[in-house]
């Protein structure tokens, strides 16, 4: 690992938040900082920044918008958003086209803020030494070079309409599970072997987004696409920072985003198969309160996804 | 038919289905109040009857209750006699039974008798009435069903008494309609409130959070700074202690090493920037009384009590609440206020409306060379506050209507249609006056004139 500091940027139109954070800062890392969106993409275009953490409501670019441009200037670079406020919709956004790393509430805990931020620097620096093929969002997997392997997805809803939508999506490729309880999913996923899991947030007695939650810890490489007619955004921050949800989707689905969110989940978890290294920026924070006791047969199928999901070098 | 046959003088239930077999079945019960509820089964009398005849049938008791006979030939109603007629022409008159008794009643009957349908409500029958009844009163109507065959007779008091049973009705609907009306129109005042609340709570935890975030950091890291601080204090105290002579030579010495360690820790360049953040962290703090105190405006929506106040005030407070939406779109605010007398409002309602029209300005503007502009002047007894965008404007048949309850043009879900409604309402209370003037493309401009107090006495005494 080099000796050298590493970058990390801040944006915010608040003049007084970017002093405040260099100061914290100093000298843990090289630290940039703008007030202007635009200037933002200049940077991460003309040097290596290893996080970028910015403020939502700004004039001139909205946070989201920095973000998404900064997933196809620099890939490698994780991002983060710092904000007083954001609503549902500019947090969806983050998911979907940010494919943010967390979303921080200001005003912020300096400790935790440093933490989560050194946490997202360590992991920029392993992806800035992979070749950039790898981390490039959306590049042809060159490993796989024929027809792309078959994957196994599962949904989970209690709603059948889901699977009929996912199987006719893109059932001819490939293999779709269903489960209507967290309990039958999970037995369906210590199975082993499953790529992407579509699961509804909602559910009559079931803890589907704490389900989700541990499952990332247990199994970083499953991609999460969650779906709702909920509008809370606290639930959805939790299960950034908790859950690294892959993608959300509102419902009542749409087909198209759907099928292009499938696409990208599959694209990436290949990627994820091709380079290990990748799952690091699926670490997920621990849960403030952790899940209720779980029973033993459920302990039972967590064990088993979490052995599954350990990393295997060349699996 | 003989005369002298005791006239039926049953209630007819509903339809007289018995008299004229299936002739008004198709009507049916409706809950709906019609003639035939109203209708008697009444024996008609024949043409041909013979006066004197028809004089012994209203002498009947049966017949007691009946202002007048329906005649009736070949089951059509062809008029009718009344008891008041047959008094005046042949009972009273000298001879007049000699001279008219034999003669049939054809020769003396009215030959426009009310006749109403069976199925008519009692509303159009009692249009019908007053269209043709003779005054005095003295004649009841003739029922038929929808071929005109005859059914039964019914009483003109009896309509009027369920007329005024109707209306006895209709203003219990109206009372309770009123009520459920008032009540509904309250609660879309209060979900108007909210959802502008809704906005507003958004926008202001973005700007209370802004430097709420710095604040604390800053805070917290002076906390962390003043413990190396303390640290190199101690550390210079013990050196002094140990020069006064409270220390052995090597003890001294170590308290010297010591104190060179903390001074090499402590960084004197961050304690300046520290002063720096300081000045900051006691900006921020200002900020955020000063929303807060803004916000106090806001919060008691509901209260209507009356104070003297600045309209530049309230306008300088809703533009504070309204700030982040305005900084969002990069709107450059221009104030022109002019002096204006203080003013008696309640000040929440005022900044309810204020904040309203300098909301609407900011969704109206499209482009990204926002302008807002807000003037104060007065006029005569009034003070008045103009709210003037650059914005897509309101076409002319929009503008007629954006005072409309429900009127609105955004999308489903983003406005109630209420806003300026309520604006309006708020300012009618305040006795004063809004409008608007608007050219497509180029913007909209809002008036808002508020009596002065001299003026609000002389109209209210």
């Amino acid at each position: 690992m080099s000796a050298a500091l590493a970058t990390v940027l801040f944006v915010d139109d608040e003049e007084r938040i970017l002093r405040s954070l260099r100061m914290l800062f100093r000298g843990r890392y090289e630290v940039l900082m703008t007030t202007s969106g635009r200037e933002a993409i200049e940077i991460v275009q003309s040097r290596p920044v290893h996080a970028l953490i910015s403020d939502q409501r700004m004039p001139e670019m909205l946070g989201v918008d920095l973000l998404r441009q900064v997933r196809v200037a620099s890939p490698a670079t994780m991002r983060l958003l710092l904000t007083g406020y954001a609503d549902l919709q500019a947090i969806v956004a983050s998911v979907n086209d940010g494919e943010i790393f967390r979303f921080i509430e200001k005003p912020w805990q300096p400790q935790q803020l440093i933490d989560t931020v050194e946490q997202a620097v360590q992991i920029a620096r392993q992806e800035f030494a992979l070749p950039r093929e790898l981390a490039a969002p959306g590049a042809p997997i060159t490993l796989a070079a024929g027809a792309k392997p078959a994957a196994k997805l599962l949904v989970l809803d209690e709603d059948g309409d889901t699977l009929r939508t996912v199987r006719e999506v893109c059932g001819a490729q490939h293999e779709v599970l269903g489960a209507s309880t967290v309990e039958s999913a999970l037995e369906a996923l210590s199975s082993g072997g499953i790529a992407v899991v579509v699961a509804e947030l909602a559910h009559r007695h079931d803890d589907v987004g704490g389900a989700l939650k541990t499952l990332k810890r247990y199994s970083p490489g499953t991609l999460t696409i969650a779906l709702s007619q909920l509008r809370d955004s606290r639930t959805l921050i939790e299960l950034i920072n908790q859950g690294q949800v892959y993608r959300f989707l509102p419902k009542p689905l749409s087909r198209e985003l759907l099928r292009r969110s499938l696409q990208a989940a599959l694209d990436h978890h290949q990627k994820l198969q091709a380079a290990p290294i990748l799952l690091r920026r699926h670490a997920v924070e621990q849960p403030k309160f952790e899940p209720m006791s779980l029973s033993a047969r459920l302990m039972d199928y967590w064990r088993r996804i979490r052995d599954n999901g350990r990393v295997r070098p060349n699996a | 038919m003989r005369f002298a046959e005791v006239a039926v003088m049953t209630k007819i239930p509903s339809a007289a289905k018995d008299l004229s077999p299936g002739e008004t079945a198709g009507a049916g019960v409706r809950k709906e109040r019609r003639i035939d509820a109203l209708t008697h089964a009444v024996q008609p009398v024949a043409p041909d009857t013979p006066i004197l005849a028809v004089g012994e049938r209203f002498l009947h008791p049966a017949s007691d209750a009946w202002l007048s006979l329906p005649i009736v030939e070949h089951g059509k109603p062809v008029g009718s006699i009344s008891r008041h007629e047959l008094m005046q022409r042949v009972y009273i008159k000298p001879f007049g039974r000699e001279l008219h008794g034999k003669r049939p009643i054809a020769t003396m009957m009215h030959a426009q008798p009310l006749v109403l349908a069976s199925d008519a409500t009692i509303e159009s029958a009692s249009r019908t009435i007053a269209a043709g009844i003779r005054q005095p009163i003295m004649e009841d109507f003739i029922v038929v069903d929808a071929i005109g065959n005859y059914i039964g007779a019914g009483k003109v008091l009896d309509v009027l008494g369920a007329m005024e049973a109707r209306l006895a009705q209709h203003s219990a609907d109206l009372e309770t309609a009123y009520r459920t009306l008032k009540s509904s129109q309250t609660r879309l005042i209060q979900s108007e409130k909210m959802a502008s609340l809704g906005q507003m709570v958004a926008g202001i935890a973005h700007e209370i959070n802004t430097p709420l975030g710095y604040v604390r950091n800053n805070v917290e890291m002076t906390q962390a700074s003043l413990q190396g601080i303390g640290d190199l204090l101690l550390a210079h105290e013990r050196v002094v202690d140990g020069l006064l002579g409270g220390a052995d030579e090597a003890e001294f010495e170590a308290r010297i090493a010591h104190l060179q360690s903390q001074r090499a820790l402590f960084d004197a360049a961050a304690l300046e920037d520290l002063r720096a953040l300081l000045d900051d962290t006691v900006y921020g703090v200002g900020q955020i009384a000063e929303l807060v105190g803004n916000l106090k405006d806001f919060s008691r929506l509901d209260q209507e009590r009356s104070e003297r106040v600045d309209v530049r005030r309230l306008i300088d407070s809703a533009l504070k609440i309204g700030g982040n939406l305005l900084r969002k779109k990069n709107i450059e605010v221009v104030r022109h206020f002019g002096e204006v007398p203080e003013i008696e409002c309640s000040p929440a309602q005022i900044n309810q409306v204020l904040l309203n029209l300098i909301t609407n300005a900011a969704q109206a503007i499209e482009h990204a060379d926002g302008r807002i502009t807000l003037r104060t002047h007065t006029m005569g007894h009034y003070a008045l506050i103009a709210v003037e965008d650059n914005g897509k404007g309101i076409p002319q048949q929009n503008l007629e209507r954006i005072f409309e309850p429900f009127f609105t043009t955004k999308p489903i879900g983003q406005g109630t249609g209420l806003g300026l409604s309520i604006c309006y309402q708020i300012i009618e209370q305040h006795r004063g006056r809004i409008r608007a003037t608007s050219s497509p493309g180029m913007g909209t401009r809002f008036l808002v004139a508020l009596p002065t107090p001299g003026h609000r006495k002389e109209s209210t005494p």
